[in-house]
């Protein structure tokens, strides 16, 4: 895959997903991980990782994705890519928000979201058939998803709360 | 758009600093959000509250970030297009510097032990902020609903027919389409 065709592939993944990163995982890795090879699962979660603990939106991972594969600029193109949909505002302020009402499309992307949750699911599965093979693994993971779901704790909080006890029940086994 | 406040603008450096100020916030979208209207409403006053609020529910319905989306119009705004490129930059340059310095570190980590411990910490916790993202987006999914059929179809056609995401998601619309009524969002 050259430059030109990733950037092109972020684009249209960032339109699908509607803007939405975790949308875009099971896309990236489809394409990516799967299809072509380019990054490894372990790459991919990695770069989700980053984008929840950094400032900013959560989309911002397709520049960690960039760079994995093309360095600098492949982070650069990636990271203007995801915000050129943000132009179509400027359409919108001009009094043609009456597109967003029409009840076709908002019936179109709520299909579209409420499949992306399936999507989502399905793909927390098979990469936690490949990735959670260790006991370890599993508590860190339920560890993080209470944190963050149930007792609502910020992701930066959570990761470093839930790795932690990895790491210490890694060094005590 | 809106009640615009009159005749105070913003120049091209302080939109960039508005704008790396909002990026510099934590918590998502929201946090963004609150930042810049801290910025723009209260300190700065160049925008009345209304129309920092009019313009977020149109940049709901921009197909991507809806902080870019607001940083596309105050750009646009307070710096015709260029300003457009000088807000979004802002918006994005703390993110994309700390994006990639730790991408960078991962490439030199060294193979072996910490590879292993990465994969039993952080890539785990990774894989529950994925799972946390699905139950957010899918709060109103799990009831009996039509809601409930399109998402189970999507994670049938993924695990067992090994369908392809974009081809899920698109279905996924038109099954919207043609199943719901009225236009009411959900969430």
């Amino acid at each position: 895959m050259n430059l030109g065709e990733f950037v092109l592939l972020v684009f249209a993944y960032n339109l699908l997903a509607l803007g939405n990163g975790p949308v875009m995982v099971p896309l990236f890795r489809r394409s990516l991980v799967e299809g072509r090879s380019l990054l490894t699962t372990d790459q991919l979660l990695y770069a989700f990782a980053i984008a929840q603990v950094t400032p900013g939106q959560a989309n911002l991972f397709v520049a960690s994705v960039g760079y994995m594969l093309f360095g600098i600029i492949g982070a650069l193109l990636a990271a203007a890519v995801i915000n050129l949909p943000g132009y179509t505002m400027l359409v919108l302020v001009r009094g043609y928000e009456r597109f967003g009402k029409i009840r076709a499309v908002r019936r179109f992307t709520r299909g579209m979201t409420t499949a992306s949750v399936g999507l989502i699911l399905a793909a927390t599965v098979e990469i936690g058939r490949q990735s959670l093979t260790h006991p370890i693994g599993w508590v860190v993971f339920l560890l993080t998803l209470a944190l963050t779901s149930f007792w609502n704790c910020p992701p930066l909080l959570s990761l470093l709360a839930a790795a932690s006890t990895g790491l210490l029940l890694k060094i005590c086994m | 758009m809106g009640q615009e406040t009159p005749v105070r603008t913003l120049s091209r450096r302080q939109l960039f600093l508005t704008f790396l100020k909002a990026g510099l916030a934590f918590g998502g979208g929201l946090g963004i959000l609150a930042a810049l209207e801290e910025e723009l409403v209260h300190k700065q006053q160049v925008v009345s509250r209304e129309d920092f609020l009019a313009n977020y529910a149109l940049g709901r319905m921009v197909p991507s970030g809806t902080m870019t989306a607001m940083a596309v119009a105050y750009g646009y705004r307070f710096g015709g297009l260029p300003g457009t490129v000088v807000a979004i930059t802002g918006l994005v340059l703390p993110a994309l510097v700390l994006t990639v310095l730790l991408t960078a570190a991962y490439a030199f980590l060294p193979n072996g032990p910490w590879l292993v411990v990465l994969s039993m910490t952080i890539l785990p916790a990774a894989l529950a902020f994925i799972v946390k993202a699905a139950l957010k987006l899918g709060r109103d999914v799990f009831r009996p609903s039509f809601d409930l059929v399109i998402a189970a179809a999507a994670f049938a056609a993924v695990l067992l027919c090994n369908a392809h995401p974009s081809l899920v998601l698109l279905a996924g619309g038109l099954a919207g389409l043609l199943a719901f009524r009225g236009g009411a969002e959900h969430s």
